[in-house]
């Protein structure tokens, strides 16, 4: 039995836990306003608010792609489809999308009214930039986007300038305060805590079972089998510490239930790692990092998976956990060939541990997709360097696409490590790398192109961090 | 003004074919399609699918019960394949259940055994084996070989553009309903009702007042859903046979795979000037990969052969066509219509003469512009001419050259970034070019209580083509806005509608709504003119208030129409419009095609980053000439909608197929523009003071013309390469960041 709240109703339902939200809402509540666009996540129709009861009773929200969030996943929270905005009155998301013409046919709307509505419950700012990202994963083949990136625009000037004013601590309560949501959003909190709703244990979960934690992959590449699987959804274990990121002992713990979203925005990662922030808008779209995980994308195991070539460059090791024992792998030892990896049946990733850097390191993340964002690498690399801004004293390049699995190039670092940071020894590294990768032909690119294009991606790590050390007209020269 | 149907998209009210629900019983029919590009079926087994849970029925081309065709130009294409299959998404039968998962279900039980034979998908190659719809089309205009000796600079060489995927965010699809007396409501995701209530009907085998055809509006449709009706019949001949509501929705895969898309073309052309940078002569062939079926393919070839020349004057042309027949998905219309394919080609070969001669392109391209008088090789002479207004606005506002000019600059001075800057000019003639179809009528109802019904064979799908209608209307009448209601689109109040396509859904339905508007203002004043004993010239309805011999008068437009009522005065007309003028010889290839030509200028810059190959496009200006418009917001969306398209299919909107015409691209790989692949600045202008003689209002049409700007973006790109390097061959487009980074980066 699934229980949880759709815009103002308290819903039992028995249904299979394995569908998505998506055809949850259209065709068992009739709630239509909810668009099935592509049912992959490219297109954010079907976006949707999921609002989840936090210790202090509060409602935090976010915006999801309905088509791929299991109904599993909502058990005990609150669902907002675009009619729970109740417009007996317009919202003044649905004010700045009309003013501006920001909808045409009229298929996207419902998907890009909940997106700015996510864009005024998350952002800190209200900053443009900030509605702008929110808007990544909504796809409109009307309008162009002028008249909705001016909608956007409308919002953030708008909210800014009342922020400015005061703004209360409890950002649902301002914006109910404000009119963006309905007044009967107040009661959603204790109707929540009042919802009977079991959390499953770590023990439950074996070999038996499937651990869903986003979703974003399985529910692309088998929805309908896993209606007949037994389901654990990983939101739902006890353990607080699998949706925690967490500094210790010189270490950046992550937990195997944390979301691509909470790592981009996590106040540590700004402190360790700050270019990670915009790095990882370039890994799907808002409505999917909302709920993919990282460790569902090192399970994942693609070649090309963005989240763990960033991870294997940092030197990454797994916590894996089986009821009550737990093993270590690093990650580069994780991967056995494509798809193939080091993990048990019932075990899971529990959590995911990065040595701290120090001041001597450096990191960048290199992506080349067709489309920059929501989309899918030809090409990606991240490096790590320690540096005394001279010589190169310890490096790591990961890269993907150009091999059954997410590679790590010791070769490149063995031979760069305790070398002057020159564009010699970067054409020499160069060199090396191209010897060792054999990407493939497939839909993301030639492998004449990704070979070519990781090697750049090499040149482009340097040329970003030693602009001043990096001649580019002698390297391509 | 606002277009009062967003009031409700934004609250998820607007419904939408997946969306109705308040029918009871609806059945769910899924497409079993051919899994190769082409074969013989030798054996088709639908005996374990029938039986499966929840399933209805299971059609084949056995079951159709009129013609198994669909094919309306060339009758060519089955509804359901006979004994061979053509490419791969070819319909072969349809799975009809309870439940859309059910009928998935059953899909997967269906055996079939089928003989592969060799396909083709290259155009080229179908030519070579005279695989072609129709013979070579060829036009020869001013002196077409003797001309060659006179040219100084010659340039020659091959243009190919790939396929482009609407990806309309409503798929194909729709809902029909047997009723009485053994008629079909069809309510379909259609810009056709007329012509999917014709080819329904002979599916049916029915007359075709048996086949009512209802549409709503379309989410989005941009010409993908205008021609085949495959879905819709479908779902009418199962709902007709098992005499329950029938549902056909494609998802978003079985879309992709199996629905009509912008022609691929491989065009050869040779290009001709003078020592002034004069144009003498272009020779073109284009070869349109057409697909497996003609579908619209003809019409598209037709508009592309017209539009050889683009916006320039070109004294002597020799321009040929060829239909190539090939094993990839038939492609269809789509936005532009075979023009963007012919830009491509002319801009291209502008781009290597200027190469050749070392100049930006535009200085070529502004010497070249159309004027008024001049002729395009197929007779017509410019009129109206607003080509070089068009250039010289923009200029006024951006100063081309110092544009120009800046980027030269920022090249030499940088080495990780290129900037890359081309100029678009844009001249489109609007019409459809089977002149017949330039027909629309509109049925006009005022109630007693002063409201109005307006239909038209207007198709709305987002352009907004229904509040134009309502405002074409309330202006003549001189009423509110409030008072009009623009129906559905119905085949049984507007009969043998033209599909909304060809730019012209405004133009032709709105002056059809406004004619009957005009014969019903004619009446009522016929009415007040009695109440007020004056001749009827001297009323006038002003702001629904009646004006006698020039004096307001205590008559409100509710009143005069309540009086005409008991007056026994008809309150309904029907009015019929077709575009005069129009004449084209198909056999001389010659005359007026075009009611009037729409013109435009854009200034594309992108920004080139020289490691990785790839590229950012930082600006679009624009001056768009759209006559006097009638909604500026209106076609404020449009301009934009249509720019933002083409700059998908110039770049990153990459459709593959193999050798054989598998497509390889799939959902989560075909990549159309998001909101922060829009330039930066995007700048949009109407040209001003360019009313337009020949439509409605003075207006223009606004829905194709401007999609011509987005295909500069492909030659900002080539700019930005070329300043990398100069020794290669121009890359097919889309120019995807792959291409470009080969471009940089390949040997050769
Ligand atoms: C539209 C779209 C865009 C995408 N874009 C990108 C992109 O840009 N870059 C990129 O790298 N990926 C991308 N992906 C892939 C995918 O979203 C990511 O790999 C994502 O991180 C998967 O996480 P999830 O939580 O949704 O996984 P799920 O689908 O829930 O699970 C995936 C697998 O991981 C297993 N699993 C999950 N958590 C654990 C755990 N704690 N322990 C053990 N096993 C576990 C599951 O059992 C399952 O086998 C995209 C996917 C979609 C649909
Ligand atoms: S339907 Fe397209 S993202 Fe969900
Ligand atoms: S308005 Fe049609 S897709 Fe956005």
């Amino acid at each position: 039995m699934i229980s949880c709240i759709v815009n103002n109703k308290t819903v039992e339902t028995g249904v299979n836990p394995g569908i998505s939200v998506l055809e949850f809402v259209r065709e068992e509540l009739n709630l239509t306003g909810t668009k099935e666009g592509c049912k992959e996540g490219e297109c954010g129709a079907c976006t949707v608010l999921v609002g989840e009861l936090h210790e202090n009773g509060t409602v935090k929200y976010k915006a999801c792609a309905s088509c791929l969030l299991p109904l599993g996943e909502i058990d005990g929270r609150h669902i907002v489809t675009v009619e729970g905005l109740d417009s007996s009155l317009l919202r003044p998301v649905q004010k700045a999308v009309f003013n501006n013409n920001a909808s045409q046919c009229g298929f996207c709307t419902p998907g890009i009214v909940l997106s700015l509505t996510g864009f005024l419950l998350t952002s800190e700012s209200f900053g443009f930039n900030d509605a702008l990202d929110a808007l990544d994963g909504n796809i409109c083949r009307c309008t162009g986007y002028a008249s909705i990136r001016k909608a956007a625009e409308e919002l953030s000037i708008i909210f800014k300038d009342k922020k400015g004013s005061v703004e209360k601590e409890n950002r649902v309560e301002q914006l109910i305060d404000w009119e963006v949501l309905p007044e009967y959003f107040r009661s959603i909190g204790g109707r929540l805590e009042n919802m009977i709703y079991s959390p499953s244990n770590i023990s439950m979960f074996n070999e038996n079972k499937v651990l869903i934690a986003g979703g974003t992959d399985l529910l692309v590449q088998k929805p309908e089998g896993l209606l007949a699987e037994d389901l654990v959804f990983a939101s739902k274990l006890d353990s607080i510490e699998l949706k925690q990121i967490k500094e210790a002992n010189e270490y950046l713990h992550i937990g195997g239930a944390v979301t691509v979203e909470q790592l981009r925005k996590s106040e540590i990662i700004h402190k360790y790692f700050p270019s990670l922030e915009n790095d990882l808008l370039l890994v799907s779209s808002t409505v999917m990092r909302n709920c993919a995980t990282v460790a569902g994308n090192i399970v994942n195991a693609s070649p090309i998976g963005d989240i763990t070539i960033i991870l294997l460059a940092l030197n990454t090791r797994l916590i894996l956990r089986k009821d009550h024992s737990r093993r270590e792998v690093m990650l580069d030892k994780f991967y056995k060939g494509y798809k193939l990896m080091d993990i048990g049946g019932g075990e899971i990733i529990e959590k995911i541990v990065i040595p701290l850097p120090d001041e001597t390191s450096l990191f960048n993340f290199e992506k080349v997709s067709n489309r920059k964002y929501l989309d899918i690498a030809s090409c990606n690399s991240a490096v790590s360097i320690k540096t005394d801004n001279k010589t190169v004293q310890e490096i790591t390049v990961s890269v993907g696409g150009v091999a059954p699995v997410p590679l790590l190039q010791n070769e490149v670092g063995k031979f760069l490590k305790g070398k002057n940071i020159s564009t010699e020894n970067l054409i020499e590294a160069g060199k090396i790398l191209t010897s060792k990768i054999s990407p493939i032909d497939d839909i993301r690119g030639t492998a004449e192109y990704k070979k070519l294009l990781t090697r750049q991606l090499l040149y482009s790590h340097f040329v970003k961090l030693f602009p001043d050390k990096i001649k580019y007209e002698e390297v391509a020269g | 003004m606002k277009n009062s149907d967003m009031l409700m998209h934004i609250k998820g009210k607007s419904v939408f074919i997946d969306d109705i629900r308040d029918i009871a019983n609806i059945h769910h029919g899924v497409i079993f399609t051919s899994p190769v590009p082409k074969g013989i079926i030798k054996k088709l087994d639908v005996k374990k699918a029938e039986q499966a849970d929840g399933v209805a029925a299971v059609f084949t081309y056995k079951d159709v019960p009129g013609e198994n065709q669909i094919g309306h130009i060339i009758q060519d294409q089955p509804l359901l394949a006979e004994d061979s299959v053509n490419f791969v998404g070819d319909p072969i039968a349809l799975v009809v259940a309870e439940t859309r998962r059910q009928a998935d279900n059953a899909l997967k039980l269906i055996e079939i055994e089928i003989e592969e034979l060799e396909p083709v998908s290259d155009p080229r190659e179908a030519y070579g084996k005279g695989e072609l719809l129709v013979p070579p089309r060829l036009m020869c205009f001013g002196e077409t070989d003797e001309v060659w000796d006179k040219c100084e600079t010659i340039v020659e060489g091959t243009a190919e553009s790939g396929a482009q995927e609407h990806f309309y965010l409503e798929t194909q699809g729709a809902l029909s309903l047997p009723i009485e007396d053994g008629k079909v409501k069809v309510f379909a995701s259609s810009q056709a009702p007329g012509g999917f209530q014709h080819t329904i009907a002979e599916v049916l085998g029915v007359p075709m007042h048996l086949v009512e055809i209802d549409i709503k509006r379309l989410g989005g449709a941009f010409g993908g859903k205008e021609s085949c009706a495959t879905w819709a019949a479908l779902s009418a001949m199962a709902a007709k046979i098992l005499d329950v509501p029938v549902k056909v929705v494609l998802n978003r895969k079985e879309d992709i795979q199996n629905s009509p898309k912008r022609h691929p073309y491989i065009t050869d052309y040779k290009l001709g000037l003078d020592s002034e940078g004069k144009i003498l002569a272009y020779e073109v062939m284009l070869y349109q990969n057409s697909g497996a079926y003609a579908d619209i393919s003809l019409p598209v070839l037709e508009r592309s052969f017209l539009h050889a020349v683009s916006s320039y004057k070109i004294p002597n042309a020799k321009i040929r066509t060829a239909a190539c027949r090939t094993n990839i998905v038939p492609n269809g219309a789509f936005r532009g219509f075979g023009v963007p394919q012919s830009v491509f080609a002319i801009e291209s070969a502008i781009f290597k003469a200027a190469e050749v001669l070392g100049l930006h392109p535009s200085e070529l391209q502004k010497k070249n512009l159309i004027h008024e008088a001049d002729p395009f090789p197929y007779g017509m002479a410019a009129e109206n001419c607003n080509a070089e207004k068009c250039w010289n606005s923009l200029d006024s506002k951006y100063n081309i050259e110092n544009r120009i000019e800046y980027v030269k600059e920022y090249n030499e001075k940088n080495v990780l970034t290129k900037k890359g800057i081309a100029v678009q000019p844009v001249c489109f003639g609007v019409s459809f070019t089977q002149t017949a179809l330039n027909q629309a009528g509109a049925l006009v109802h005022i109630y007693t209580d002063g409201s109005l019904s307006v239909s038209t064979g207007a198709v709305e799908m987002g352009q907004g083509v229904n509040l134009k209608i309502a405002q074409i209307a309330a202006e003549e009448l001189s009423v509110d806005l409030k008072r009009i209601k623009v129906e559905t689109t119905n085949t049984t109040r507007v009969a043998n509608a033209s599909p909304t396509a060809a730019s012209t859904g405004a133009d032709l339905n709105g002056m059809a709504a406004k004619m009957a508007c005009s014969e019903l203002l004619k009446r009522l004043k016929k009415v007040a003119a009695e109440i007020f004993s004056v001749k009827r010239e001297k009323i006038e309805i002003r702001d629904e208030t009646v004006y006698a011999g020039g004096r307001e008068t205590d008559i409100t437009w509710e009143k005069l129409v309540n009086t005409a009522y008991w007056e026994k005065t008809d309150l309904s007309c029907h009015a019929f419009y077709a575009t005069p003028l129009l004449k084209f010889d198909r056999d001389k290839e010659w005359g007026r095609p075009f009611a009037y030509h729409a013109y435009g200028t854009s200034l594309i810059e992108v920004t080139l980053d020289c490691i990785k190959g790839t590229y950012k496009i930082d600006s679009v200006d624009l001056v768009h000439d759209v006559g006097n418009s009638i909604n500026e917001e209106l076609d404020e969306g449009q301009i934009e909608g249509a720019v933002v398209q083409a700059l998908g299919w110039s770049t990153i909107e990459n459709m593959v197929f193999d050798e054989k015409g598998n497509m390889l691209t799939s959902t989560n790989s075909y990549k159309v523009p998001d909101i922060k692949f829009l330039p930066e600045k995007f700048n949009v202008h109407f040209l001003e003071n360019a009313p337009n003689p020949y439509a409605v209002s003075n207006s223009k049409a606004v829905g194709e013309p401007p999609l011509i700007h987005g295909c500069g973006a492909y030659f900002a790109i080539l700019n930005a390469l070329t300043a990398v390097r100069k020794d290669k061959e121009m890359p097919s487009l889309p120019l995807t960041p792959e291409k470009a980074f080969m471009y940089i980066y390949e040997k050769e």
